[in-house]
C-alpha cells in the first residue's frame, strides 16, 4: 500500500513568513490577531484581524514578483516557494507529469473589490486584474512560472477547501497516478470577505475565543500554505515530516451556513478519516480543532468530539493564533498538527477563560513539551456543510 | 470504470428531454443563453426566489437526476466561476452602499460550492462532497475525482454535475480581451469565421455515474489534462492517453472538438484532426451552445446521446465517417489555457 509522505512545507500567516516564525510564535504563545494595517475597509478599525504583516509591495518583493499580482496570488507564491525549496523539488520535477498541483482559495481575487468595479466600470482597455478574481488565478500563474504539467485541480468547499486538496492529492498519489502533488491554499482579507462575515453578523468585536463559553464570533485571518506530498517510492533520503494517513470527507446536510447541532458532518468526517488511517479514536493524540469561535460552530465541533471520543485527547484551535484563513485554514493546521508532531510539543489555545456550559472539557492551556505525538486529527468544516478531517501521523 | 446511469441537460439547445435533440435551435446573437426547465415541480418558490441562475440551474439539473430524499454516495460539483453574478452583486452592495448594512444572501449563495450544499441538503446525502473550481479543467477535475472513488470503492453512485451562468459583469470583463464576438454570427458559420473572439454560451449537466454496468453500457475510460502546450505536445499526450489506455487512434471512432469560431485558437483542433483522425467523424457542439468553463461537460452529454443512437442536428457533423461509433474522445481547450481529454466508449 502506498504511503504519502509530506516532505516539504510553506507557510505565510499572521504569524510570520515560513515554518520557522510561526513556530516561533505558536511556541511563545504569541498571536498575530491584531488592528489591520494593509485592509482598507470601515471595519479595519472595528474588528481585530489576523493579517499578515506586509504589504502588497513588500509581498511581491519575497517572491521577486515582477507582474502585478493581486494579494492571494502573492502569498500563494510565497508559500509555495517555500514548499517546492524545503522538499529541494528541481525543476525538473516541478515539470513533471508525475507532480500533481492542487490549490484552494475560496474568493480567489475577489476580494480586490475596488479594483474589481472599476475594472467592469471602466470603459477602457484591460488591466492586469482582469483574471485575478478567478478562483484559480494564483494557481495559474504558479503553473506559469514553473511549467508545471501534471493533473491540476482548484477546489472549492468553502473553509474546508484546503483539508480537500490535501486529500484529493493524497488519494492521486495512492491511485498511482502521480508521485508527487503539492497541496495546500490561499485567502487574503478584503472588503468582499470582510463584508459577507459582517453580514452574517459572526465577526467577534474582539480576537476568537475558540470554545469559550463568552466566545463572539470569529476572527477573519489571512494567508497560504503549500506542501509537498510524495510516494513512499520516490522519497529515497529526503526528511520526512509526516504521513497522510487518513482522511474522510462529508456533507452534513443540514443548512446553507451553519453546522447541524447534531454535529451528523462533523461525526461523519472524524469517522470516516479515523476508518481511512485505519487506526481506532482512542490513538488520537492531539486534535486541531476548527474551532472559529463562532457560537454555533464550536458547540456543534464539541458535541461531534464528545461522540467520536470516549475521552476527548489534548485540543486546541490554532485560529486563536492566525485568525480563520478560510481556504487556507486545512493546509496552514496540517502544517501546525505536523509542528507539534515534530517538536513533540502542543500549543496552547489562546483567549479561553470559561469552559462551556454544555461541555466541561478544556482546550489546551499551556505549551506541553515533551509529549508523544504519533497521530493527529485535524478537522475543517465549511459552509454549505462541507466537513472534512485528516488524520496526519508521525513516520517512525 | 465508471457508467453513466442517468443524465439531464440544460443547454442553448432543446436538451430537457435527454433524448438527443431533435429540435435544432440557431443561435444569431453573441450570447447563447440556456434553455431553463420549469423548476418548481422540484424547488419550492420560496427557495427558487432567491437563487441566483447557476445555483438554480445547478441545483435544478441534479434534482431532475437525483430527487428529493434520495441519498446518493457522493456529489460532485465542477464550476469555474460558481455564481459569479452574485458574487458580482454583493461586490456592487459594498461599493453603493459604502460597506454598510449588507444582507448576507448574495454573499452565501455567491460560494461556489452551494449547489453541492443545496443538492446534499435536499437529498438527505451526506457522503463526500465536493465542488472543483478550476477553469476550463474544473469538469475533467471532477470526473478524475469520481473514477478515483469508484477505484477506492467508497462508492457505488456518484452524481456528478457542471454548471456555469452566462454573466453580463464576466462578459464584460472578458469582453475587453477580445473573448468574445463583436457582432453576433450565424451559428451555423460560426466556425468559418475569420474574426477572433467566440460566442458566449452557458448551461448546466448532471450525470449519475456508477460502478455497476447500465443498459446502455456508455462508460467513461479515462481523462487527462494538458497545460498551457505546443502543438507537437497535444499530440504527444493524446497518442500517451490513448496508449496508456491500450488504444491506438484508429481505435477512435468519433472525435468531438470544441471548435468555437476563434481564429486565435481553433487551429489547435484543426492541427489534431488533420495529424491524428483522418477517417473518424468529427463533431463540434461549440456551434450549438457557445463557449464556457465547463463545455465539456455538455460535449459529454452529447456523446453519450451519439453512442446511444439519440438524435442530434447535422450540424455537429463536421465531417462525417464510415465508422461506427462505439469509442470517442472529446478534445476540449478553454482559450487555450487548459486543455482536457475525455475517453468514452459503450
Amino acid at each position: 500500500m502506498t504511503q504519502v509522505f509530506v516532505t516539504g512545507m510553506g507557510i505565510i500567516s499572521a504569524l510570520g513568513q515560513g515554518v520557522g516564525e510561526n513556530l516561533n510564535r505558536l511556541q511563545k504563545g504569541k498571536s498575530g490577531i491584531g488592528s489591520a494595517k494593509n485592509l482598507q475597509s470601515n471595519y479595519a478599525s472595528l474588528f481585530p484581524f489576523g493579517e499578515v504583516d506586509a504589504s502588497n509591495e513588500e509581498l511581491a518583493k519575497m517572491c521577486a514578483s515582477s507582474t502585478p499580482l493581486g494579494r492571494t496570488d502573492l502569498l500563494a507564491l510565497i508559500a509555495f516557494e517555500e514548499a517546492i525549496n524545503n522538499a529541494s523539488l528541481s525543476n525538473e520535477e516541478l515539470s513533471s507529469y508525475d507532480t500533481a498541483i492542487i490549490s484552494a482559495s475560496t474568493v480567489g481575487g475577489m476580494t480586490d473589490a475596488d479594483i474589481l468595479y472599476s475594472d467592469i466600470q471602466s470603459s477602457s482597455g484591460s488591466s492586469s486584474y482582469i483574471d485575478s478574481y478567478s478562483y484559480d488565478a494564483h494557481l495559474m500563474n504558479i503553473i506559469k512560472k514553473y511549467k508545471m504539467k501534471g493533473f491540476t485541480a482548484t477546489v472549492n468547499t468553502a473553509c474546508s477547501s484546503s483539508a480537500n486538496a490535501i486529500m484529493l492529492g493524497a488519494r492521486l498519489i495512492k491511485s498511482g497516478r502521480v508521485k508527487r502533488a503539492i497541496v495546500g491554499g490561499t485567502d487574503n482579507i478584503g472588503k468582499f470577505t470582510v463584508n459577507g462575515f459582517n453580514a452574517l453578523r459572526i465577526l467577534s468585536e474582539r480576537p476568537c475565543m475558540p470554545f469559550d463559553k463568552d466566545r463572539s464570533g470569529l476572527t477573519l485571518g489571512e494567508g497560504s500554505a503549500y506542501l509537498v506530498l510524495e510516494s513512499d517510492e520516490i522519497v529515497h533520503n529526503k526528511k520526512i515530516y509526516a504521513s497522510i494517513s487518513g482522511y474522510g470527507n462529508t456533507n452534513d446536510a443540514y443548512h446553507p451556513s451553519s453546522i447541524s447541532p447534531e454535529a451528523t458532518g462533523i461525526i461523519n468526517a472524524m469517522n470516516t478519516a479515523l476508518n481511512s488511517a485505519k487506526i481506532t479514536a482512542h490513538e488520537i493524540d492531539y486534535i486541531n480543532a476548527h474551532g472559529t469561535g463562532t457560537e454555533n460552530n464550536d458547540v456543534s465541533e464539541m458535541k461531534g468530539l464528545t461522540k467520536v471520543f470516549d475521552k476527548i485527547p489534548p485540543f486546541n484551535s490554532t485560529k486563536s493564533f492566525t485568525g480563520h484563513t478560510l481556504a487556507a485554514a486545512g493546509a496552514i493546521e496540517a502544517i501546525f498538527s505536523i509542528l507539534s508532531i515534530e517538536n513533540g510539543e502542543l500549543y496552547q489555545s489562546l483567549n479561553f477563560k470559561t469552559p462551556m456550559d454544555e461541555y466541561d472539557v478544556l482546550p489546551i492551556l499551556e505549551h506541553k513539551k515533551e509529549q508523544k505525538i504519533n497521530h493527529v486529527l485535524s478537522n475543517s468544516f465549511g459552509f454549505s456543510g462541507n466537513c472534512t478531517s485528516l488524520v496526519i501521523s508521525k513516520v517512525i | 470504470m465508471m457508467y453513466i446511469k442517468d443524465s439531464y441537460c440544460i443547454s442553448p439547445q432543446k436538451t430537457l428531454t435527454d433524448k438527443g435533440i431533435s429540435e435544432y435551435t440557431q443561435h444569431e446573437e453573441i450570447k447563447y443563453y440556456a434553455i431553463e426547465p420549469d423548476y418548481s415541480k422540484f424547488i419550492p418558490n420560496s427557495i427558487l426566489r432567491r437563487m441566483g441562475k447557476s445555483v438554480r440551474m445547478g441545483v435544478g439539473a441534479g434534482l431532475h437526476v437525483l430527487p428529493p430524499s434520495t441519498p446518493i454516495d457522493g456529489i460532485l460539483m465542477a464550476s469555474s466561476n460558481g455564481a459569479i453574478e452574485d458574487c458580482f452583486k454583493f461586490l456592487n452592495q459594498i461599493i453603493t452602499y459604502n460597506e454598510g448594512t449588507l444582507t448576507p444572501t448574495h454573499f452565501v449563495q455567491g460560494t461556489p460550492n452551494a449547489p453541492a450544499g443545496q443538492l446534499a441538503l435536499m437529498s438527505k446525502s451526506t457522503g463526500y462532497n465536493i465542488t472543483h473550481v478550476s477553469s476550463g479543467l474544473a469538469f475533467e477535475g471532477a470526473l478524475l475525482d469520481a473514477i478515483l472513488l469508484m477505484e477506492e470503492k467508497v462508492v457505488n453512485t456518484v452524481l456528478l454535475g457542471a454548471v456555469e451562468e452566462l454573466s453580463e459583469c464576466h462578459y464584460v470583463v472578458h469582453d475587453k480581451i477580445n473573448h468574445f464576438k463583436k457582432e453576433g454570427v450565424d451559428a451555423n458559420l460560426l466556425l468559418e469565421s475569420s474574426t477572433e473572439g467566440t460566442v458566449y454560451g452557458e448551461g448546466a449537466v448532471s450525470f449519475i455515474f456508477s460502478s455497476t454496468p447500465t443498459e446502455s453500457g456508455v462508460r467513461i475510460v479515462d481523462v487527462g489534462q494538458i497545460l498551457f502546450p505546443d502543438q507537437d505536445e497535444i499530440i504527444k499526450r493524446i497518442i500517451h492517453f490513448l496508449d496508456k489506455n491500450n488504444f491506438t487512434p484508429q481505435d477512435i471512432d468519433a472525435v468531438v472538438v470544441g471548435l468555437c469560431g476563434d481564429t486565435r485558437y481553433d487551429h489547435r483542433y484543426i492541427h489534431l484532426i488533420n495529424e491524428m483522425f483522418n477517417d473518424q467523424w468529427i463533431y463540434t457542439f461549440k456551434n450549438l451552445v457557445g463557449e464556457y468553463p465547463t463545455s465539456a461537460a455538455f460535449a459529454t452529454w452529447m456523446s453519450d446521446q451519439l453512442l446511444k443512437g439519440n438524435p442530434l442536428p447535422k450540424e455537429v457533423e463536421f465531417r462525417t465517417s464510415k465508422k461506427q461509433i462505439k469509442r470517442i474522445l472529446i478534445y476540449n481547450h478553454y482559450f487555450d489555457q487548459c486543455h482536457g481529454i475525455i475517453l468514452m466508449e459503450k
